[in-house]
């Protein structure tokens, strides 16, 4: 592999990545290849040397990942973080896929609640606004449009509670996730691979 | 001593050691990289991840330089946070150090 077709396949492996940011990268491999001829190494020495150029892209983009959502916190950064947690070849995915699907679906039913909740108060409020929509059902029972008001109120307290608690434990477990394949997938994995090749 | 304590351990101590190079004066990548490479055998192309990863977390910061040889070089400088971390990790490391020097030495 030679330095065109090293950073060639470097740059295919970092699409998806904003402009700037895989520029910069591609710019230091550039850059390293630079110093390395300078150094009196040839081309496919260097190349050897830096390891395999996909599995630095998904490493580069796992840790582009891993950033987005420590800075932004969207739904759009979570799913890219998971993805490029995923894309790590080398990740223990018996030990990750159970994890997060157990935590995904604890994640979604605390949200779903919270949406129910939320629902459940907005139509406690409207029985307040339009007492007639309870003609149906026995008058008097669910007493003053007053206590209708503080049930809806408390209904909708109780949603934004616990979606605030679902948020929480989201951010939790991604840090979490992203701690854990720092810890075990980050570097070396590609001199390793390198001593293998050899 | 098996290659995967061995892995397990250069992880550990990766970011420690690229903190304590740069304690020593600001470097740019490809020599960080090269002295890294010789000196625990990580691959060359794996300091960019830890790098950039570094920067993000305000332990190093960079500037261009001049060289005498090509375009300007991207140098990497310790940050005071940068600092900070490699004092704590390595007092961490001696600790630890001592704590298994004394462990091997009771069991020889």
């Amino acid at each position: 592999m030679n330095r065109a077709s090293f950073l060639a396949e470097l740059r295919m492996g970092l699409s998806g990545l904003p402009a700037q940011e895989k520029e910069e990268t591609i710019a230091d491999y550039d850059a390293h290849f630079s110093e390395g001829l300078a150094a009196g190494r040839s081309e496919a020495a260097i190349a050897a040397a830096l390891g395999d150029p996909a599995r630095l892209a998904k490493e580069l983009r796992a840790e582009a990942g891993f950033r987005r959502w420590e800075s932004e916190r969207s739904a759009g950064s979570i799913v890219g973080a998971v993805i490029a947690l995923l894309g790590l070849a080398t990740l223990d995915l018996i030990f990750l896929v159970p994890f997060v699907c157990v935590m995904a679906a604890i994640l979604i039913a605390l949200f779903a609640s919270a949406v129910a909740l939320a629902f459940a108060g907005g139509a406690v409020w409207l029985l307040a606004i339009f007492p007639g929509m309870m003609v149906a059902g026995p008058t008097g029972m669910l007493g003053s449009v007053a206590a209708l008001w503080l049930a809806g109120l408390g209904l909708i307290a109780a949603a934004i509670g616990l979606g605030a608690l679902a948020w929480l434990l989201m951010d939790i477990v991604v840090r979490g996730l992203v701690n854990y394949a720092r810890l075990h997938f980050r570097l070396l994995d590609s001199a390793q691979h390198n001593e293998d090749k050899e | 001593m098996s290659e995967s304590l061995q892995v397990q351990l250069k992880k550990g101590v990766l970011e420690m050691c690229v903190l304590a190079l740069l304690s020593k004066g600001d470097n740019y990548a490809y020599d960080i990289a090269a002295r890294m490479a010789e000196a625990v055998g990580m691959g060359e192309g794996t300091i960019y991840p830890l790098m950039r990863r570094m920067q993000n977390e305000d332990l190093v910061s960079t500037y261009l330089q001049e060289s005498a040889s090509g375009p300007p070089r991207k140098y990497y400088k310790l940050t005071k946070a940068g600092a900070a971390a490699l004092k704590s990790q390595r007092a961490e490391w001696d600790a630890f150090e001592i704590a298994v020097a004394k462990i091997m030495g009771d069991a020889s």
